[in-house]
């Protein structure tokens, strides 16, 4: 029987005769219905900021958790379908462990990424794998770390193509941010720079006013390794935001 | 005679076991026995020449093992039996050291009994008689050689009493190392120094390939127109002593002084005993 | 402790006729001897092995050195069961081509370290039958010396002495290297001659006494430079 070329979007390991899968196409689009997430990296450290949508004022802001630190060194933010960044983390959690238990030294941004991307390219239709996904993963990462190579910040879509940025937006407002970011990113900027940038750019593509509930901060430095801000870091950070 | 608490009584000879039990179960909770010096060892012995100029060539390493460990450098394993039989050793050291010497008095008792001197024969089958009945639990192998009325002769005797009358023999850890030099170079009637040179090569073998021998060769040579035997102690040293390059000397005051006391002698007394010599 | 498995071969059993049978246990390991030295010190490090191997009284080779180089800034010295040894030094040299490829980097000495205790841990309740020595340089180029039991517990030292000689070298080291109980010690920091000649020494001491250790002596040094190596006579008995 002729398939026809919608019939393609139906298996994740079926290419099209244009030689794309589909489902994986899906999955990137699903990260333009996520929140906006912004990472900048300079030469002191790499910032991330997230948008928090609240949905609803009965909704507690600090169990929407869109950043989460990987180790002490790494952090990562993520758009998308947070549910499923959820086992990406742990993978990326457990890789890093694994790494520091076996080498006792800290895994690189790079090598996280990679692993992580294993795990992100590892969905089929097949019940071989046990515990492997069915679909691609509906989420991007954003990958902020310092190793010996410095400040890095990685982006890893669904397709588990991972790639290093001097900056990076995703999400449903990333389009714009992208292009923001484009502009007014330079290589020397400062960390503390950076975070206004990105809260600039947030603020630009965020229906809501800027608040510290509805944005998470973080950086990474070589020095203070993942921190993520405070309530009172948030609202000093997004004081000065025009 | 009677014997007190403080003066053990003189034993009456052979062997004690009152210790054996204890010792068995001593062992089976954890308390091996201690480890007995071994003589790891190359021994060899050969016959040469013929009728009246008939002679035999025995040799030795000199190492004495325990363990993995070297525990003497430079022993003597060629024992004297008598004044013109003598005895390789192999096995544990004190062993070989106890049944050659034990054997050496009862010939040398036989030698002033009978008037005359004792022939090789005579010393195989007392050594092999007492081997056997301790059932191998001594542990000596032995390579016996002497010349005598009726020629040279050289005999291999086993731990457990069993002997061989041989042309030439080898026993220890070294024994293959050295039959083979033994195998690819003896022949009959032999010279003295071909004898000599192939006894050395064969201990020299067993030295630089067995583990168990190292150091020196010894070399006997005892021959039937000779009184007395030719003894060329350490005739050659293969494992030549490695030199070290540093001064491992420590200045004095290196050890610290912890504490220092002075106990000087008090003489309290001064009383001259005389000694009564003629006990009964 | 884990070295103990190998005692009762040598234990002296009284076994009489008429006590039962007598057992007889195959086993997997056999001991080939081989004696490991390493040394640390400011800006190098050197490991040395003897170059006999053995199996009882017997001499397999009078030419098999123990040291393996892993990287330019860390070699193995192993020595112990050889054929555990051969596969140890090539399922570390795999892992460490595993790990170039999925870090884009050398493994540094203290990631080998690790990766070997951890290596060796994985072999619990069937250990290799190695002891292991890494020499090495840590970050700052100055010498590192690691020392392994055989299921993956690891010392950090300044020098250590391993293999069949173990223990008989390693109270000389404490003295000459660890400057242990000394009222009076010399002042000056370790070279490379020194620790290059006590290594020589220690050696010939140790092929005066033990069995097992003779015939030559492999040196590799190691500075920021790279990796030289010399070799060095023993008696041969």
């Amino acid at each position: 029987m002729f398939l026809t070329r919608s019939e393609y979007d139906r298996g994740v390991n079926t290419f099209s005769p244009e030689g794309r899968i589909f489902q994986v196409e899906y999955a990137i689009e699903a990260i333009k219905l996520g929140s906006t997430v912004i990472g900048i990296c300079t030469s002191e450290g790499v910032v991330l900021v997230v948008e928090k949508r609240i949905t609803s004022p009965l909704m507690e802001p600090s169990t929407i958790e869109k950043i989460a630190e990987v180790d002490k060194h790494i952090g990562v933010a993520c758009s998308g379908l947070t549910a499923d960044s959820k086992t990406l983390i742990d993978r990326a959690r457990l890789e890093s462990q694994n790494h520091w238990f076996t080498y006792n030294e800290k895994m690189s941004v790079e090598s996280v990424s990679q692993a992580v991307s294993n795990l992100a390219i590892k969905f089929g239709d097949s019940d071989d794998d046990e515990g492997a996904m069915s679909r691609p993963f509906g989420v991007a990462l954003l990958f902020a770390g310092c190793d010996e190579k410095g400040p890095q910040l990685y982006h890893m879509d669904p397709s588990g193509t991972y790639v290093q940025y001097d900056a990076k937006a995703i999400g449903s407002g990333s389009e714009g941010a992208q292009q923001t970011l484009v502009e007014m990113y330079n290589k020397t900027m400062t960390l503390k720079e950076a975070t206004k940038t990105s809260l600039t750019i947030l603020k630009q593509v965020m229906e809501e006013k800027l608040n510290s509930t509805n944005v998470e901060v973080a950086v990474v430095t070589p020095t203070a390794r993942f921190h993520m801000f405070s309530k009172e870091e948030v609202e000093e950070a997004i004081k000065d935001v025009a | 005679m009677s014997s007190s608490a403080l003066v053990p009584q003189v034993p009456s000879g052979g062997f004690n076991f009152s210790n054996y039990q204890r010792n068995v179960s001593l062992c089976a909770s954890g308390f091996p026995a201690p480890k007995t010096t071994k003589t790891g060892t190359t021994i060899v012995g050969c016959i040469f020449g013929s009728r009246e100029d008939i002679g035999v060539c025995l040799g030795a390493d000199t190492r004495a093992t325990s363990g993995n460990i070297v525990a003497d450098k430079n022993c003597e394993k060629i024992h004297r039996i008598a004044e013109r039989i003598y005895c390789c050793g192999a096995g544990t050291a004190a062993d070989t050291e106890f049944t050659t010497k034990k054997i050496e008095s009862q010939l040398e008792l036989l030698k002033l009994n009978l008037g005359r001197e004792v022939p090789v024969v005579v010393a195989n089958r007392l050594i092999k008689q007492l081997l056997f009945r301790h059932q191998g639990h001594i542990s000596a192998a032995l390579v016996l050689g002497g010349v005598d009325n009726n020629g040279a002769h050289i005999y291999c005797i086993y731990p457990h009493g069993s002997t061989d009358r041989l042309p030439y023999a080898t026993m220890g850890s070294g024994s293959l190392a050295a039959m083979s030099v033994f195998e690819g170079g003896w022949k009959d009637n032999m010279t003295e120094a071909e004898a000599t040179k192939l006894v050395r090569d064969a201990i020299a073998a067993g030295i630089t390939n067995d583990l168990g021998s190292g150091s020196n060769v010894d070399i006997n040579i005892i021959r039937k127109n000779l009184p007395k035997p030719v003894i060329m102690r350490n005739m050659e040293i293969i494992g030549v002593k490695g030199e070290r390059m540093g001064d491992y000397t420590y200045p004095k005051g290196t050890t610290k002084v912890l504490k220092t006391e002075v106990i000087p002698i008090k003489v309290e007394d001064e009383v001259v005993e005389r000694m009564d010599t003629d006990q009964d | 402790m884990a070295l103990s498995m190998m005692e009762s071969n040598n234990r002296l059993i009284y076994n009489d006729a008429g006590q039962g049978p007598v057992q007889h246990q195959f086993s997997p390991y056999t001991d080939n001897g081989g004696s490991i030295v390493a040394i640390g010190g400011p800006g190098f490090a050197i490991i040395a092995s003897d170059t006999r191997l053995t199996s009882g009284f017997a001499i397999y080779t009078r030419e098999q050195g123990k040291l393996h180089s892993l990287t330019n800034a860390a070699v193995l010295g192993a020595s112990g069961c050889w054929c555990d040894v051969l596969s140890l030094t090539r399922l570390i040299q795999a892992r460490m081509k595993l790990y170039k490829h999925e870090h884009q980097k050398d493994m540094s000495a203290a990631a080998l370290a690790q990766m070997l205790s951890t290596m060796l841990y994985g072999r619990r309740f069937f250990p290799y039958y190695v002891s292991n020595v890494i020499a090495g340089l840590d970050e700052e180029g100055n010498g590192v010396v690691y020392s392994y039991d055989p299921v993956g517990h690891c010392d950090k030292n300044m020098y250590h002495a391993g293999g069949s000689s173990g223990a008989l070298l390693q109270p000389l080291l404490d003295s000459q290297i660890g400057l242990k109980n000394m009222a009076i010690k010399p002042t000056a920091p370790l070279t490379v001659e020194k620790a290059l000649q006590i290594t020589k020494d220690v050696f010939t001491s140790a092929a005066e006494r033990d069995i097992k250790c003779g015939d030559g002596v492999i040196i590799r040094i190691i500075t920021k430079d790279g990796i030289r190596e010399e070799t060095f006579k023993l008696r041969f008995d």
